[in-house]
């Protein structure tokens, strides 16, 4: 059963408050902060009044317990399922977890079971041993904040070879790649962990180095909806930041916000949805579309 | 009932969580509801899990809610949190605790002991206490024998009870956990395994995250639980654009997830007809189980057999294939563009005509279903042509409403 209480923030947050109580260490201040921190914005109402008024039998009006050991609580058999299931993925042995206590238990699925239809097919190769080490170096430099000496091919076919460091991990569904995010030194770089030939870990660098500095931009489209094209645009975009309006029972304007970088494939993705979108600003992403339509023009008339 | 922030029934929010992060621009006269302060609790209960990712402007139609999150951003999908807010009744609470207290994986009790123990222990450390009755206690036991909490086994005629051993070192799991949580269609449960962590890292990042899958996560459990027992289901759907619920009997083989949208269906046979359907799951409203399927392996062959000319989840009406060719022309500063058709087609051929052209060509059930890919290549395209005409006339007669709109041809950078 995944819709279960014993999941909830809720008994998440008891068990924390418990854990305190048993160590004859709580106060109101830190009720209220250990619900803050585990719970929901409004949860305080309705923990605080059930603990204060003994209403659950856990802890009475001394702040004492009848609890004896900080509350843990087994793992349930769907969290066990969930486990053993990701071990029939390739990409688990990036992670390489031990799988001891999971040898009797059915995995709730397996990788087969899942299909990603659309998913590009030049992913990383998972079971490479070169590509497996080199993410267990990374892994590590993320973890410790260690500078990391990587060499690697560029896009262009050269060899690369510099000291980074390492700030994000990110993965990509639909490319199915890797690839990490570096900043903070000389020069910042986005690098595909399936370029990369060595790594090697460094000493430690200052985190306060690491910033957070996106380079956004946004743009604006007319929407007309047909052929349900305002479902399919909205989820289309629904992993970018987004606000939409209606201007009338047919028409949307839809501001997005997406990183600079990926302007050419949000040029793309746009471009997909052919005249249910109409950008309306910047003009320099106007004049973008109107290249390609003036491009592909021409070709026709050739 | 006053209103409280946790839910009984996951059904209801999972219509306003859609509405809310998908389209934003309701307000709530336009939300289809079944009353005003239904609308309010459900907003206001969002809100609480949610309220960093909420946003809201005020027009013409009155203020409107959006729940506003870039994917790319977020280390933790914030939808999971209508997963951790059910409700439960002050015993479910108190026994949960006590039960965790009491029992240990060392040492067997029985339910008498069980009681004697929170009778002595418990209940008398409150002074306004009230017994908890013994069905309830053995109800609860049962329950969590059933989740895997607690291990019953006999004592001569009796059943006793313990907590499992746990052999399981759940810290080596971390950098696994918190990697599936966010890209598993059963992810929740890993953000549930996240929840008993301490410092999880904060250094994963997720390009093209589509979250909306998450509160579909139910649904989804269920298929896959039939899918593993190669069980039958009766689904009840809705169908949106005539506001009906249908149901409909399908073996279930496969989830299918867009990468580059994030819709899931489930793909299912028709026993009967031996026809393949798709489903997408934000319709499903409900799964029964049913009978067995003796030959689940044969539907799965005649699945993958099906699937070579399956560009995304339309079978067509009769199940003839379309056959559709693109030529492109690719200058030799642009090679990256063959790198795209190769990797982004998801069936068909790429194959170079001379310097400068490449066709790609494909056999398809439905290919008006890759007119949105064959839009993206425009500016390239010197010819396309597919047997079913229809394909071709809607893609030349789109791009000169598309021309038009961006000011045709008198209006060109």
């Amino acid at each position: 059963m995944l819709f279960s209480e014993v999941y909830s923030a809720y008994f998440n947050a008891v068990a924390a408050i418990l854990c305190e109580a048993v160590n004859g260490e709580l106060t109101d201040k830190r009720i209220l902060a250990i619900i803050n921190e585990k719970a929901f914005s409004e949860s305080f109402l309705e923990i605080i009044p059930a603990i204060k008024n003994e209403e659950w039998l856990l802890i009475n009006k001394n702040m004492k317990t009848p609890i004896k050991k900080p509350p843990q609580m087994p793992l349930t058999t769907l969290q066990k399922r969930w486990l053993k299931a990701l071990l029939t993925d390739p990409r688990i042995a990036l992670f390489a977890p031990d799988p001891t206590g999971l040898e009797e238990v059915e995995p709730l699925f397996t990788a087969n079971d899942i299909i990603c239809f659309d998913r590009y097919l030049d992913g990383d190769d998972f079971s490479d041993g070169n590509y497996i080490e080199n993410f267990h170096i990374i892994l590590q430099a993320l973890t410790d904040k260690r500078k990391l000496k990587i060499n690697y091919e560029s896009p262009k076919g050269r060899r690369v070879n510099g000291t980074y460091n390492p700030w994000k991990l990110e993965y990509s569904g639909k490319d199915d790649k890797f690839r990490l995010l570096t900043n903070g030194g000389c020069f910042g770089a986005t690098i595909n962990l399936g370029r990369i030939k060595s790594c090697e870990l460094l000493g430690e660098f200052d985190s306060a180095a690491l910033r957070d500095v996106p380079r956004e931009s946004s743009l604006t489209f007319e929407l007309t909806d047909y052929r349900n094209a305002l479902e399919r645009v909205m989820l289309a975009f629904s992993d970018c930041r987004k606000e939409t309006r209606r201007l009338d029972e047919k028409r949307y304007t839809v501001t997005l916000r997406y990183s600079l970088h990926d302007e050419t494939e949000i040029l793309i993705r746009i471009l997909s949805f052919g005249q249910m979108i109409k950008v309306i600003a910047p003009q320099s992403f106007i004049n973008l579309i109107k290249e390609r339509i003036f491009k592909q023009q021409k070709l026709f008339r050739e | 009932m006053s209103y409280s922030e946790l839910i009984k029934d996951f059904s209801r929010i999972r219509d306003y969580m859609r509405e809310f992060f998908v389209y934003g621009f309701k307000s709530r006269e336009e939300i289809d509801i079944k009353s005003a302060r239904s609308y309010d609790n459900e907003r206001r209960r969002i809100e609480s899990w949610l309220s960093e990712y909420m946003s809201f402007h005020q027009d013409t139609n009155g203020k409107n809610v959006f729940i506003s999150v870039d994917s790319r951003r977020v280390t933790h999908n914030p939808l999971y949190q209508a997963w951790k807010a059910k409700s439960f009744t002050k015993n479910d609470i108190t026994l949960h605790f006590w039960l965790m207290d009491i029992l240990s994986p060392d040492k067997t009790l029985s339910l008498t002991e069980i009681l004697d123990t929170i009778d002595s222990e418990y209940i008398s450390f409150f002074l306004k206490s009230e017994p908890i009755d013994e069905s309830t206690i053995r109800k609860k036991l049962k329950e969590y024998v059933d989740l895997g909490l607690i291990a019953a086994e006999k004592r001569g005629k009796q059943l006793v009870y313990k907590l499992p051993a746990d052999k399981l070192n759940l810290q080596s799991w971390k950098d696994a956990t918190c990697f599936f949580a966010e890209t598993d269609p059963l992810g929740v449960i890993g953000s549930f395994l996240q929840d008993k962590l301490k410092s999880l890292p904060e250094y994963y990042a997720f390009k093209h995250n589509y979250l909306l899958f998450a509160p579909d996560s139910g649904i989804v459990l269920d298929l896959l639980a039939a899918i593993n027992v190669h069980k039958r289901v009766e689904l009840e759907i809705i169908d949106n654009s005539h506001k009906v619920n249908k149901r409909r009997i399908i073996l279930p083989l496969k989830i299918f997830i867009s990468a580059q949208s994030g819709r899931q269906y489930v793909a299912g046979c028709n026993t009967r007809t031996k026809r393949f359907k798709f489903f997408r799951l934000d319709s499903v409203l409900k799964i029964k189980p049913l009978d067995r399927a003796d030959d689940f392996e044969s539907y799965i062959e005649l699945l993958n057999g099906y699937r070579k000319h399956l560009w995304g989840v339309a079978s067509g009406s009769d199940g003839h294939i379309e056959h559709l060719e693109m030529v492109l022309v690719i200058e030799a500063y642009e090679r990256h563009i063959i790198g795209r058709l190769e990797r982004e087609k998801r069936c068909g051929a790429v194959e170079r005509i001379d310097d400068t052209r490449w066709r790609f060509s494909a056999d398809v059930y439905d290919a008006q279903e890759m007119l949105p890919w064959l839009r993206t290549f425009t500016g390239r395209i010197e010819s396309l042509s597919c047997t079913n005409k229809s394909v071709e006339e809607r893609f030349w007669g789109d791009l000169a409403v598309l021309a038009e709109l961006y000011g045709g041809d008198g209006d060109v950078v």
